[in-house]
């Protein structure tokens, strides 16, 4: 019995999860002001009142999440598949430049791609004066832009996963399908693929969490029209002191994400993940 | 199995059954009295007057402050540099607002719990002063360290509505609201707020993220005094913001000033002194003051409550005070001094030869507003806090997008 172990993570897991939860919840069920201060008063309307006011930015979210995740998982696979099958001596180098811009801040890469992807910048400049694209052309302010953004951002936290469940696959099993008259295209359906499943699970996860959550890339290279549900949650709190209308939109946000990420695990099927 | 042991099983198990309610009777208090007690703590400060005696001089000092609103020479300041020779301080001047709430958001955990904030002296707008004072989180100055402020501070810089008897606060600098625009790019003199919304400004529109003076500048182009403005009048201002969604670009803080520059807008709404600095390096920038009016408003020195260099603090308040120190400083941002006195020395500076653009300074009636610049100037309504949330949410909707 080494359930013991499992104490200095049950105490974080307590400290750090389980009761900001909680507080969070009894927040987001009080009423008040910051002069007045804020008292429970089980004002359970509130989720309704939120989810009304902010379905757009919600859904929007959900949205940006999915695509920055399929898009990842799109440009990650043949990238880690390339690296950790035919990456031979530069498998390391290959890895390391996949890493090489989380040396430099989020913050400070997403300022510089507001910089390159500004309407007379070095980049849209160059384009409308050589007449490839109209005057009125632009990025910054779209969809196109954040999403550009989150891809750019999460693209390491689908690489790395899959590279690891990847590069743990035996070569000869291919060979062995190969001698089995396999295609190559069935061999990849039926033994690549399932067997890099728990890699593609860790990095739709770490990939599509945080892209649904994150506010910085709507902010610096959005507009109006691009508002996350991140961004109205960080207003809410600092500026608008509204901190129950906070809580109750962190919590529904939580929970969509729980609810998502379950019917995902479920449908992929919990032994090919363990495997 | 005999009788006697069926009974010790049974007893044992509604034992253990009385056991398990209890505890979970006792689990659902517990979660209950936990959520209860989260409330917060309301932070209406009890109105007291008394000032704690300051104590000696520290020797150090943290001010914290808007953009281009300082001299500067080089990397340092000339005012910050001459204050420290001459008092012995080590000051650390931080360039660190963009926008009152924002600034708010970040100092309010420290301050609502009787905490330093790291500031000696903040500069916030007059609401935010109001708004500030009321929650208790600003120390009330000592007046009796502020000799200058008695003797140079304008009339109307005095006693002002929002801080009565500056109690809690000292001004900084006052501006204006207005438009600010690229003539090259727009291809026509601007004159109204409506402007902005004309259609072939498409996405090129800049508009301030801080409620009040995006609402103000708009109740202002329909006519509405905003001291008095309705709810229903707001309602119809969030409107027109709604229906021109396509022609905003964004909403800023003192950013917009770099989206002007950099050609991402072609107008915006802009503070009044910015321009003139952008000017130097594009003369295509102009600023004007709507014809339906501008919001006027004032920036304020003050001390956040619990500052470890209160001491300090004063004497770089009443510091630039001096006339001498205030021409320096408005020389260089554009904005208009509360010092009485600044535009006879800004004169003499250009008549001794100084650079070109203070001729321009010297004559500017946004830096030493003419009564007719008054005229068209109004201030913030004073919102009261379930107002604001009101204000607040009907804003929300439109930046969200």
């Amino acid at each position: 019995m080494a359930y013991w172990l499992l104490l200095p993570g049950g105490l974080w897991l307590l400290l750090f999860y389980v009761i900001p939860t909680v507080s969070m919840l009894s927040i987001s069920l009080q009423e008040g002001t910051l002069e007045q201060g804020y008292r429970l008063t089980w004002n359970l309307g509130i989720y309704g009142e939120v989810l009304l006011a902010h379905d757009t930015q919600i859904l929007r979210s959900l949205g940006y999440g999915l695509i920055t995740t399929v898009v990842c998982l799109l440009i990650a696979y043949p990238l880690s598949y390339t690296i950790a099958i035919r990456g031979g001596r530069w498998k390391n180098v290959l890895l390391f430049l996949v890493i090489l811009p989380f040396f430099v801040s989020f913050i400070i890469r997403t300022l510089s791609w507001k910089f390159v992807l500004a309407d007379e910048g070095i980049f849209l400049g160059a384009l409308k004066s050589l007449g490839v694209l109209g005057e009125d052309f632009r990025l910054l302010g779209t969809a196109t832009a954040v999403l550009g953004g989150l891809i750019y951002g999460f693209l390491p936290f689908m690489a790395l996963p899959l590279y690891v469940s990847l590069e743990k696959m035996d070569p000869s099993l291919l060979d062995a399908a190969s001698d089995l008259y396999s295609s190559r295209v069935s061999a990849f359906l039926r033994v690549t693929l399932p067997l890099s499943l728990p890699g593609i699970f860790a990095g739709t996860l770490l990939t599509f969490i945080p892209a649904t959550g994150d506010f910085i890339n709507a902010q610096i290279l959005g507009g109006p029209n691009q508002t996350m549900i991140g961004n109205v949650i960080q207003r809410e709190y600092l500026t608008n002191n509204d901190f129950p209308e906070a809580a109750a939109l962190s919590f529904l946000l939580m929970a969509a994400i729980l609810f998502g990420i379950f019917l995902y695990a479920r449908a992929i099927g919990t032994e090919e993940l363990t495997g | 199995m005999s009788e006697m042991e069926r009974d010790g099983l049974n007893e044992s198990i509604s034992r253990r059954e009385l056991l398990l309610r209890a505890g979970r009777g006792s689990a659902y208090l517990g979660v209950m009295s936990l959520l209860a007690a989260c409330g917060v703590e309301g932070q209406r400060a009890e109105d007291t007057t008394e000032r704690e005696p300051l104590p000696p001089q520290a020797g150090e000092l943290v001010m914290a402050n808007w953009p281009l609103y300082i001299d500067k020479s080089g990397p340092t300041s000339p005012t910050v540099t001459s204050f420290e020779e001459q008092h012995g301080i080590d000051m650390s001047y931080k360039v660190v607002i963009n926008d009152n709430e924002e600034f708010f958001g970040t100092i309010r955990e420290p301050l609502s719990q009787g905490q330093s904030a790291g500031y000696d002296i903040i500069v916030m707008t007059d609401w935010m002063i109001d708004k500030m004072e009321r929650l208790g989180y600003l120390e009330p100055l000592h007046h009796d360290r502020l000799p200058n402020f008695a003797d140079n501070a304008l009339p109307k810089f005095k006693d002002p509505i929002y801080d009565p008897g500056n109690a809690h606060s000292i001004p900084w600098a006052a501006g204006i609201t207005g438009i600010g625009y690229d003539i090259s790019e727009t291809g026509r003199e601007l004159t109204s707020v409506n402007d902005l919304f004309d259609p072939a400004f498409a996405g090129r529109v800049g508009m301030f993220l801080e409620m009040r003076d995006t609402f103000d500048l708009v109740l202002l182009s329909m006519g509405v005094e905003p001291a008095d403005a309705t709810i229903e009048q707001v309602e119809q201002a969030q409107k027109i913001l709604l229906d021109n969604r396509e022609n905003i670009r964004g909403f800023y803080g003192n950013d917009y000033a770099d989206q002007l520059a950099t050609g991402n807008l072609i107008a915006s709404m802009a503070w009044s002194g910015d321009i003139f600095a952008l000017q130097l390096d594009n003369p295509n920038l102009r600023f004007v003051i709507p014809e339906e009016g501008g919001n006027a408003w004032t920036d304020n020195m003050a001390i956040p409550a619990g500052a470890e260099h209160p001491t300090d603090a004063h004497l770089f308040m009443d510091y630039v005070y001096d006339p001498r120190i205030a021409a320096n400083i408005t020389e260089w941002v554009w904005y208009e001094s509360p010092v009485a006195g600044v535009q006879q020395i800004v004169q003499e500076d250009v008549a001794e030869g100084g650079p070109g653009y203070l001729k321009k300074l010297a004559e500017s009636t946004l830096v030493f507003p003419t009564p007719e610049t008054e005229a068209n100037t109004h201030p913030y309504k004073a919102l009261e806090e379930e107002e604001e949330q009101v204000w607040n949410d009907l804003f929300q909707q439109v930046i969200q997008g």
